[in-house]
């Protein structure tokens, strides 16, 4: 197997905080006494799980993006499916206690007058394939993908807006009854996760923990691949993808593993995501949550995992305290931090920490990507 | 309707000399008596009269309104405002006792036909109009009483459309009354073929399946599959007409986005919202006209709306997008950052409810043209994308910001070698894109909601038509658009809206394979850094 | 795989064959025809337009030939493989513009050139081989790059870059190296250098050399190709071509 990626200071002090909050946690939300200073209420361990699975989802982008520079705005499609494997199976543990009391069929079926199971919801009662699916769904649809785009090299800004079109039309198609799905509504009113409730405040903890240890399994995963040999091809193909193939790399096929381990460790994130908020439904499809995603990174500082996961969390901090202080100014505040980190940040957070200890720089400068008029130079 | 009826009436009265006064006079006569044949003829004679106030007194009749003083041969009706009417003269009568008449009375068989009468006495209207809505009515209940008065009316009728409805209500009666003579029936079968349409059809379908007459059954047959052929490629043809339609709001809201992307090679993410801001732009300007004035609201919001939404977009090539210059996916972005925060100012500007933008009469409505439904206010915006598109290639063709402009498109460095401020053209490049993006919303105001929204609904679309078409060549844009418009429209009907979307995405998708840039693609010997 | 048994059509390296490829009406290459003996070490020269790059792209799959027979080793048809399989196949290309990997080191940089396999798996899953790191230590000796190898290739001067390059191409070990303009932007020095290195290298490699400096083209001293609006012109030594009455016009003009 492949060793364990070595480790700069950043990466230990990120794992030991991951770790330490995925094991403190429990303590201060269950044996500390609710009066405590140090108690965690119920709502910020739901909070801070939710911000885990976020960070999840930055530091699956910053893979794609960072390192290999594929801009995808698909990434809350791979989010959204494995949320929606994750909300199929605790759809199904809700059985006969549904409003309608079908042993078998959800609710929504019921009300839409289906009488069978759709095939796509066989075997979603057990949690181990339930699992599989979360990670085999979006995984397959990137390998698909990936595979004709890469394949027919399409690259730049072509890719992302092709990644947009994707995610929309799954979209579209998740909004629909017909599709299966719980349509508009999506899924929702989950009662237990592997016989636990999941409104509980010890299945949140662990939901936590949880998230925060896939936080840390999906950054020394991440780590590792792009330390090797195989981090460093990508990278040359982010920076100069045609000198990559002129030295007998095949692109398509890096740059396929890549998307591809990067859409599973969304969809887990996804999957972790649904049992704590209660609900996914079509929405998390949303091209305009893929690029939010986007934005995380560049704030934490693209091509550093660290920061992509610090962006994650700062970003959704700030978005929690001012959609509850002054909703009004919460999208100015987005979109202004759209304009300034691409116009004066292009490093990020992690970029200001290395100005004042000159490491060995890993991030990339933004390297000037031919824009398509210069490509097309010499055209005749 | 009775009302309404009756005021139409009342008017008639008026205006109109009542007609052939002595026939109607008999026929009145015959009410005195009061007896149900006596009643039913003088329906018959007084609807054959075809007078003016005829439709007033069958109805107060129907509605047992019409009274007579048998004493004092007065023959009155009685209005819904409980004035009476003399029947023969049309005058008011003040101060007269109702209680002094009688009523007609009626019976169910008599009700009946009042109604054709009814019938009939449209048919014989003055106003073509009306006839033809008469002639249109029968067509569609069959009513056989009305068949005397459809071939009295035929016999006489002055007007060709007119006739030709009169003769498709006749032939719906006659074909499926097996005691019409074989010919006439075959003549009715031809007369609906001809005519073709969904009712048409049904009513063939009839006659195809219970007539046991071998030659009708063989023409309806025939006009069966006829009509079937007929109404399948009518409904392509509407279906051509919405996609059409589709394409030029797609071409409209593209042709900006495909310039900028074309010339700077930069995907400008707040494209929708230069729509958007052109939506808005038309509602205040209807708002700030008087209402005198609407007719004109949109030539007045079209240059407006370019001048806005360009000005927004040299702000924003001026203050972002210049400063990323060579960075597209960063560009992409911060122009998501910038559509964002236009969204929201709209937002707490104008409210996150939908506002209304009125259309002005000419363009409002729609028509029949050849069994193809046509809506006003979409053939304007095929005239407007056609315009737009014209005005643009003209631009790039014959003006000498359009060869810079081209120039830049096919090979900055060298453009600029050449000593073309490629600075400059960017700039002027994203005031048209932008301000071609005003004009499209102007355009969209007409036919989607008018909300902070209205932009993201366009975008993804607008890229499919430059991915699809290419850069460098608006020829391409339009061909990107018009296949992505009327493909769309023709799958709906087929496989619904959803998958029609995402079919012709897994097309685009499979499309780049073969051609990564595009139908239109600059060509070349590409010299990669 | 099949390529390996089929019978060799010629004996030469690189066999090129009525080649044409045009661009929007523009021809680039007109039935450009051109056979490279294996060890034999070649310079293409001609005026802009002539057709240099066109024919670099079409033996290394970038750019597919309209007509034509390309053939490597006389059995691998060169048009119907992509960039990386032509690589594979021993094909090695350096740009006009120096192209390294400006964010990896020196090292690195031809560690990801070094003849290996090339898989995702490989990569992944494999370290540098004890192979691999003896050759970079002597490509790095070769091109003087040792005291550097730490810095990343984005910091080194540009003759540094050209060389990291040739460098590269080297650790890549391919059977024919195609080198354009290797000393545009060099000082003499540096020139007559890279010079001295092309000829080493030509020693057990074949390679094509396409260049604008004729006195360079004099210092490797060998056969010459003049290409001209796509099509060859004239072959031999420089001394022959520089007296063939067409090459002359096409140079100086009329």
């Amino acid at each position: 197997m492949m060793p364990l990626p070595r480790l700069d200071r950043l990466g230990v002090a990120f794992l030991i905080i991951t770790i330490g909050a995925a094991a403190l946690a429990p303590i201060l939300a269950l044996v500390v006494p609710h009066d405590s200073a140090f108690a965690m209420p119920p709502y910020v361990v739901a909070l801070l799980g939710k911000y885990m699975c976020y960070a999840i989802l930055a530091v699956a982008l910053d893979l794609v993006w960072g390192y290999c520079g594929i801009l995808s705005l698909g990434h809350s499609a791979f989010f959204a499916l494995g949320g929606y494997a994750m909300g199929m199976y605790l759809m199904r543990q809700i059985g006969a206690r549904g409003v309608y009391a079908n042993p078998v069929l959800p609710d929504f079926m019921v009300f839409l007058n289906w009488k069978e199971l759709p095939v796509a919801w066989w075997g979603f009662h057990s949690f181990a394939y339930a699992s599989l699916m979360v990670m085999l769904v979006p995984g397959l649809l990137a390998f698909a993908f990936g595979w004709f785009a890469f394949r027919s090299r399409v690259t730049g800004v072509y890719l992302s807006i092709i990644t947009q079109a994707m995610t929309y039309a799954l979209k579209l198609a998740f909004f629909r009854n017909d599709f299966g799905f719980g349509g508009n509504n999506g899924l929702t009113d989950f009662k237990d996760i592997l016989g636990f409730n999941v409104q509980s405040d010890a299945t949140r903890a662990a939901l936590f923990s949880l998230s925060a240890l896939a936080l840390a399994l999906s950054y020394l995963i991440s780590r590792a691949i792009v330390v090797s040999k195989y981090g460093k091809a990508v990278i040359a193909i982010r920076d100069a993808e045609s000198r990559v193939r002129f030295l007998g790399y095949r692109v398509e096929n890096y740059k396929l593993f890549i998307f591809v381990v990067s859409a599973v460790m969304a969809g887990v994130a996804g999957a972790l995501y649904v049992p704590q908020v209660g609900i996914i439904n079509p929405s998390e499809f949303d091209p305009g949550n893929s690029i939010e995603a986007v934005i995380w990174v560049a704030v934490g500082g693209r091509g550093t995992l660290v920061g992509a996961a610090l962006g994650a969390v700062a970003v959704n901090f700030a978005k929690t305290y001012f959609t509850g202080v002054f909703p009004e100014y919460w999208l100015y505040a987005l979109g202004g931090l759209f304009v300034l980190v691409t116009l004066f940040l292009p490093k990020g957070l992690i970029g200001l920490l290395n100005l004042r200890r000159p490491a060995r720089p890993t991030p990339p400068t933004p390297t000037p990507t031919p824009s398509l008029a210069q490509q097309e130079e010499g055209a005749r | 309707m009775p009302l309404a009826r009756l005021v139409a009436v009342l008017f008639f009265l008026c205006c109109t000399t009542v007609a052939r006064a002595d026939a109607v006079d008999d026929a009145l006569a015959k009410f005195f008596d009061d007896k149900f044949p006596r009643t039913e003829q003088a329906i018959n004679e007084l609807a054959a009269t075809g007078a003016a106030n005829a439709p007033a007194i069958l109805d107060a009749l129907g509605d047992n309104r019409l009274l007579i003083d048998q004493a004092d041969h007065i023959i009155v009706y009685k209005t819904t405002g409980d004035d009476l009417i003399n029947a023969k003269t049309g005058e008011k009568l003040d101060g007269v006792d109702a209680g002094a008449f009688k009523k007609v009375r009626i019976n169910n068989a008599l009700r009946s036909a009042i109604e054709a009468a009814m019938g009939a006495l449209t048919l014989a209207n003055p106003d073509p109009q009306k006839r033809a809505g008469a002639a249109e009515a029968v067509f569609e209940t069959r009513d056989a009483s009305a068949l005397k008065a459809l071939e009295a009316q035929l016999s006489h009728e002055s007007d060709p459309h007119v006739a030709e409805l009169l003769r498709q209500a006749r032939a719906a009666i006659v074909v499926l009354d097996s005691k019409t003579p074989t010919a006439d029936r075959v003549a009715a079968v031809a007369t609906l073929k001809a005519r073709g349409d969904q009712d048409s059809q049904s009513l063939i379908d009839q006659v195809a399946n219970q007539s046991d007459d071998p030659a009708v059954k063989a023409a309806a047959l025939d006009a069966k599959a006829a009509i079937k052929a007929h109404l399948a490629w009518l409904s392509v043809l509407q279906n051509l007409i919405y996609g059409i339609s589709a394409a030029s709001v797609l071409l409209l809201a593209a042709i900006g986005l495909a310039i900028t992307f074309g010339v700077m090679g930069v995907i400008n993410m707040a494209h929708g919202e230069m729509v958007m801001l052109g939506a808005y732009t038309t509602f205040v300007v209807q708002s700030a006209l008087p209402p005198s004035l609407l007719q004109w609201s949109l030539a007045v919001a079209l240059p407006l709306a370019f001048l806005v939404s360009a000005i927004v977009g040299v702000a924003i090539e001026r203050l972002v997008i210049r400063f990323l210059y060579g960075r597209p996916l960063e560009t992409l972005l911060a122009t998501w950052g910038v559509s964002l925060i236009l969204q929201q100012a709209v937002r707490s500007l104008f409210g996150a409810n939908n506002r209304q933008v009125s259309a002005p009469n000419f363009m409002s409505g729609s028509f029949d043209w050849a069994g193809l439904q046509i809506t006003t206010g979409r053939l304007w915006i095929v005239a407007l994308a056609i315009l737009v598109f014209v005005a643009l290639q003209l631009a790039l063709r014959a003006t000498p910001f359009g060869l810079r402009m081209r120039a830049v498109t096919q090979n900055r460095r060298m453009a600029a070698a050449m000593g073309i401020s490629t600075g400059r053209i960017d700039m002027l490049a994203f005031a048209l894109g932008s301000g071609v993006a005003g004009v499209a919303g102007v355009a969209l105001s007409q036919i989607d909601n008018v909300s902070p929204n209205l932009g993201q609904g366009y975008i993804i679309d607008s890229f499919m038509v430059v991915v699809l078409g290419g850069v460098g060549n608006l020829w391409g844009t339009l061909l990107g658009a018009t296949v992505l418009g009327v493909a769309n429209k023709l799958l709906e009907p087929v496989i619904g809206a959803v998958l029609g979307k995402i079919l012709l995405l897994v097309f685009i998708i499979l499309f780049i394979q073969k051609r990564p840039r595009g139908l239109f693609a600059l060509k070349g010997r590409a010299v990669e850094a | 795989m099949s390529d390996e048994t089929k019978p060799e059509l010629t004996s030469s390296l690189l066999y090129l064959d009525g080649v044409s490829v045009s661009f929007d009406g523009y021809k680039a290459l007109r039935g450009l025809s051109l056979a490279l003996e294996p060890g034999e070490m070649r310079a293409i020269i001609g005026p802009n337009g002539a057709g240099k790059t066109t024919m670099m792209d079409v033996i290394t799959g970038k750019t597919r030939p309209d007509e034509g027979e390309v053939y490597f080793e006389g059995r691998h048809d060169l048009t119907r493989l992509d960039e990386a399989e032509i690589a594979e196949l021993g094909v090695g290309r350096k740009f006009q513009k120096p192209t390294v990997f400006e964010n990896h080191t020196v090292n690195d940089n031809l560690l990801l050139a070094a003849k290996a396999p090339r898989s995702v798996f490989a990569t992944l899953f494999g370290g540098a081989a004890a192979v691999e790191r003896e050759t970079i230590e002597r490509i790095l000796t070769t091109t003087r790059l040792t005291d550097q190898r730490g810095r990343l290739a984005g910091a080194l001067s540009h003759g540094q870059k050209q060389w990291l390059e040739i460098g590269m191409l080297l650790a890549q070990d391919p059977k024919l190296l195609l080198v354009d303009e290797p000393v545009a932007g060099m000082t003499d020095a540096e020139t007559a250098a890279t010079a001295e290195l092309l000829r080493e290298i030509a020693r057990n490699h074949s390679v094509v050399v396409v260049e604008h400096d004729m006195a360079f083209v004099r210092e490797l001293g060998v056969k010459v190709t003049v290409l001209h609006e796509g099509s060859v012109l004239a072959e031999g030594s420089l001394d022959q071509v520089s007296a063939d009455e067409r090459v002359i016009e096409v140079y100086l003009g009329r």
